[in-house]
């Protein structure tokens, strides 16, 4: 563990702080008073000032100090955190964030932004109402490149200081020239009860003072009583001390740095020499102390070598620091790292809803932080076993027809754990969605404030589970649906009180778990889908005909089409030039489908489906030229036998197929992956109907079908090359090795472009 | 005298005498009060100020039952701790 | 021998900077992420010395204190406190609770070893 990595470490723990911070934060916003939810607030800003003190991350450290300052207003109710103010107060979490970024990776933070915030985050921890976004910002000179810092350094003390007791102990000694004899202090000192009941020590205080220079010392034990009155605890010693030092009265302040509350202490510098100092008659003389006070320390032996090893090892620690604060932070970047929560509490955690705040902070159990690359190891291992294990069964019924029951019985429990211990190993890289609901909710923020629109983001079910790569792949997507939400699908506040609601429109954004997959609905209040204008829309680009007799479903989910978009032009929010089909289309990438209801006045839901985890996949099994090959099951909409009447030839090569009233393309699986050159007849095997990106249907033909199963995904690309047409690769029980179709390249395909475009011995399809 | 007919008692101090050892010195003390006593210091490494004070309550008071109450051995680490102190247990070896 | 330090911080930044620096200058070092946790490797480590940050979850830094103070055999360990908070309210309160002594952050390693140093024999 070097400093670069307790760095990367700390941005780590940024990242959580930050979920936590918004999270609170948000807590708040919907009426949440209860004090740790204040305080969770207050400690992960605190926590970030403190880690990125400790690296010298100046920007960072000055912003957060102020954002704590106001925090701790709420904290000690002071402040009311009113809509108004955590509107502030969220803003200065995304600007935390985008410093902690910038901290990271070099990027530059809205320096106007973040002086605004400073200024409002001020401004309410002395007590004043927030002022109206809009003026402050046309007001603040825009200062680079580090405005943080500065605009913070009119708000009294932010900086930390450090607590100095430099002119102590490991120092080397002072240069300057030695006044004859050196200055002499006299000083008394006598303990209260307190400052041993704290910890404190007198003999470890007049070791230190003892250290400074010559000391003479004299104890007072008159006040000590006979052993039946004696307080073992209580204080009854004291001291009068003679000190000639030439390290100040400082130095000797700071070894009674932590005693001084707690005791009687008097400081007073002499110019005459000890003898000078006033002794009672019947006092005993002042004794003088041996510099050589190594046995105080514990471990006699080693002391000596003990502090210079250990101020050796000090300087090599500075000096790591030092290196560390010097260099930039190398580009590398944080290393992919799952958090692994023990099961009990995932469990408690799934069943806590975001709705139960305090129950959370009980339900966050132990984890430990785990090299994604470990668990795709053991997830690889685990996919091996379950093949394996598939085939030891197939092969055991083959062999042993009559069936030797201990054996069979043997396998079907070795099959159920396999089963559980995939499911187990699955569940180590399942991770709730929360941070990507999170960045949600700035997402909404921005483009409300983009839009004057007043938006409201609800989120539910942020602790439902997913695979971590499904979580990483969501983000992009549900960005461009929610930016489309706030802007297409809420109308302004104004139309809104037109339309007798409220001004604020709400979107919400939900997660559960719907039989073995998750379900992410996304929900707004506003107008709805305009169907006339959709269809017009469809018409104009030529997607349906003029006539065409669509219900309200359909053209709703016209939206999804390629190059389709509604909006008079290419807003800057939600367009920048990608269309809902684009959407559709990440969805699917990740084996999901996404589907919209709407209804006129009352809003939208777009509804996605995904599957739990990337590693495997519910697949049809099919024959397909004397070839298996597995289907996803999620691209099939349904299967079915082609008669002789539905199917219609047209030109030379093209069928189609006639499904209740409606024509859709049939394609021969074989023909188009080359594992034959004329097409089989459409009657001798199963077609599947299925749907690719952009909607559109085709019927794809195999031969047969052999059943459904989950396959484990293993990467062509990986193991050996991309092959047009093949999304990837899967081991089957018997250990034959089966092709997982990629139905979207097929369908392309059949468009007439080829799937062999990208090769160089390319043929036009 | 009445003194040298009693057995003297030893008492061996512990390694630590910080600030938890401190009341049970003095009950240790007060169990052997009425006996000549020697206080085995040779085992001590770390010597706090409470049990200090201890031990000198207690050669107070055996110096009040007019009893021998003497040190034997002290630790190096008992030594300086006493000297950097400035209290001198050395010197109440034996009566005055 | 080795001393011993329990350090008791939420901050995985802050417990790792303390690791590494108590480690290179030669101390044993045991680590608890918050006052509970803190109080339960009490029992089973019997530090020299604690290091404790202030702003926890679960319970404080103050509470963290006062469980040690309150514990009969443990309660002579000196406890410095280690925070941000560099006030001297939060101070007062730390020692009210039964604070040794404090550290203000961002440490310097010197100033940490040296305050550890300072209330350990």
């Amino acid at each position: 563990m070097d400093m670069n990595e307790i760095k990367e470490i700390f941005f780590q723990e940024c990242e959580e702080q930050l979920a936590e911070l918004e999270s609170g934060l948000m807590k708040l916003n919907d009426g949440d008073r209860d004090p740790e939810t204040v305080n969770a607030v207050f400690r992960a800003v605190h926590s970030i000032k403190g880690g990125a003190g400790a690296f010298g991350l100046d920007d960072l450290v000055a912003f957060a100090h102020v954002f704590e300052t106001t925090l701790d207003c709420v904290r000690s109710n002071t402040l009311e955190p009113s809509p108004d103010v955590l509107k502030v107060m969220l803003k200065s979490a995304d600007v935390l964030a985008d410093l902690t970024n910038a901290a990271r990776d070099g990027g530059t933070v809205d320096a106007a932004r973040s002086q605004t915030l400073v200024r409002e985050l001020a401004a309410l921890a002395k007590g004043e109402l927030p002022q109206p976004v809009a003026v402050v910002q046309e007001t603040v000179p825009v200062q680079e490149p580090a405005p943080a810092p500065a605009a913070a350094s009119d708000e009294a003390e932010f900086a930390p200081v450090p607590f100095s007791f430099d002119d102590f102990g490991l120092d080397e000694p002072e240069t300057q020239p030695e006044p004859v004899g050196k200055p002499q202090y006299d000083i008394s000192f006598a303990p209260r009860n307190e400052l041993y009941a704290k910890g404190n020590e007198a003999t470890l205080l007049l070791r230190d003072l003892s250290r400074l220079g010559d000391m003479s010392i004299r104890c007072s034990t008159d006040s000590v009583p006979l052993l039946d009155e004696l307080d073992p605890e209580a204080a009854y010693f004291s001291w009068k001390i003679s000190l000639a030092t030439d390290r100040g009265e400082d130095a000797i302040r700071s070894v009674f740095e932590f005693a001084e509350w707690d005791c009687d202490l008097t400081i007073e510098a002499t110019h005459g020499n000890p003898s000078t100092v006033t002794m009672d008659e019947n006092e005993l003389p002042m004794q003088p102390v041996p510099f050589d006070l190594s046995v105080l320390d514990e471990d006699e032996a080693e002391t000596i070598g003990g502090i210079v090893e250990q101020e050796e090892a000090i300087a090599a620690a500075e000096a790591h620091l030092e290196s560390l604060n010097a260099s930039v932070m190398a580009a590398q970047g944080v290393s992919n790292v799952v958090v692994l929560a023990d099961n009990d509490s995932r469990a408690e955690a799934l069943k806590n809803n975001s709705s139960q705040p305090q129950a959370m902070q009980a339900s966050v159990g132990q984890t430990i932080r785990v090299d994604l690359d470990r668990v795709d190891r053991l997830i690889n291992l685990v996919g091996e076993l379950v093949i394996n294990q598939a085939m030891l069964s197939q092969s055991v019924i083959e062999n042993d027809s009559h069936g030797v029951s201990a054996i069979n019985m043997g396998l079907e429990d070795l099959q159920q754990l396999t089963r559980e211990i995939q499911d187990s190993v699955m569940a180590i890289r399942a991770q709730p969605v929360k941070p990507v609901f999170q960045r949600m909710a700035r997402i909404v923020r921005e483009i409300a404030d983009t839009t004057g629109k007043s938006v409201r983001l609800v989120t539910e079910g942020e602790n439902t589970e997913v695979d971590k790569t499904v979580i990483d792949k969501l983000a992009e997507p549900l960005t461009h649906m929610i930016r489309n939400a706030v802007d297409h699908g809420l109308e302004t506040p104004e139309k809104r009180l037109a339309a007798g609601k409220s001004a604020e429109g709400t979107v919400r954004l939900t997660a559960k778990h719907r039989s073995g997959r998750i379900v992410i609905e996304l929900a707004d209040d506003g107008a709805g889908i305009n169907r006339d204008r959709v269809r017009q829309k469809a018409i104009d680009n030529d997607l349906i005909a003029a006539d065409a007799n669509l219900s309200d479903e359909e053209i709703d989910n016209l939206i999804f089409h390629a190059g389709f978009s509604t909006a008079e032009k290419v807003s800057d929010i939600s367009g920048r030039g990608v269309g809902m089909d684009v959407v559709k289309r990440s969805i699917q990438a990740l084996g999901g489908r996404i589907s919209i209801q709407s209804r006129p006045g009352q809003g939208s839901v777009f509804t996605m489906s995904l599957p739990l985890t990337l590693a495997v996949l519910d697949g049809m099994v099919v024959t397909v030229a004397n070839q298996t090959l597995v289907v996803p099951l999620t691209a099939i909409v349904e299967t079915l036998q082609p008669e002789a009447s539905a199917v219609h030839s047209f030109g030379a090569q093209q069928r189609l197929i006639s499904i209740r009233n409606s024509f859709c393309p049939l394609v021969d699986v074989g023909q188009i992956l080359d594992f034959r050159q004329t097409q089989a007849d459409p009657m001798a095997g199963v077609a599947l109907l299925v749907e690719s990106e952009g909607g559109g249907q085709r019927a794809l033909m195999v031969d047969a079908i052999q059943g459904q199963r989950q396959v484990v995904i293993k990467s062509l690309e990986a193991n050996y090359n991309h092959v047009p047409g093949i999304a990837a690769a899967t081991i089957l029980g018997d250990g034959r090795v089966a092709l997982i179709l990629d139905v979207d390249a097929v369908v392309a395909a059949s468009r007439g472009q080829s799937l062999r475009a990208d090769m160089p011995m390319a043929v036009a399809g | 005298m009445a003194v040298k007919t009693q057995t003297v008692q030893t008492l061996t101090l512990p390694a630590v005498l910080d600030l938890n050892a401190a009341s049970a010195l003095k009950t240790q003390l007060l169990a052997l009060r009425g006996s000549p006593v020697t206080i085995d210091a040779g085992q001590v490494d770390r010597l706090g100020t409470l049990c200090l004070q201890v031990l000198v309550s207690a050669g107070r008071t055996w110096e009040a039952d007019n009893l021998p109450y003497t040190y034997e051995n002290a630790s190096d680490a008992f030594a300086k701790t006493t000297a950097l102190l400035g209290v001198s247990v050395e010197q109440r070896h034996g009566e005055h | 021998m080795k001393k011993r330090v329990l350090t008791v911080d939420d901050s995985r930044t802050i417990r790792n900077m303390l690791l590494v620096t108590l480690n290179n200058a030669g101390f044993e070092t045991i680590q608890a992420e918050d006052g509970i946790e803190g109080l339960e490797v009490l029992e089973t480590s019997n530090p020299d010395v604690i290091v404790t940050d202030i702003n926890m979850p679960r319970l404080d830094g103050f509470g963290f204190i006062e469980g040690v103070r309150k514990n009969d055999k443990y309660r002579a360990i000196p406890i410095l406190v280690l925070t941000t908070e560099s006030d001297a309210e939060k101070k007062n309160r730390a020692r009210q609770a039964g604070a040794t002594g404090w550290i203000v952050k961002p440490f310097d390693p010197i100033k940490l070893i040296d305050a550890i140093e300072r209330v350990t024999a």
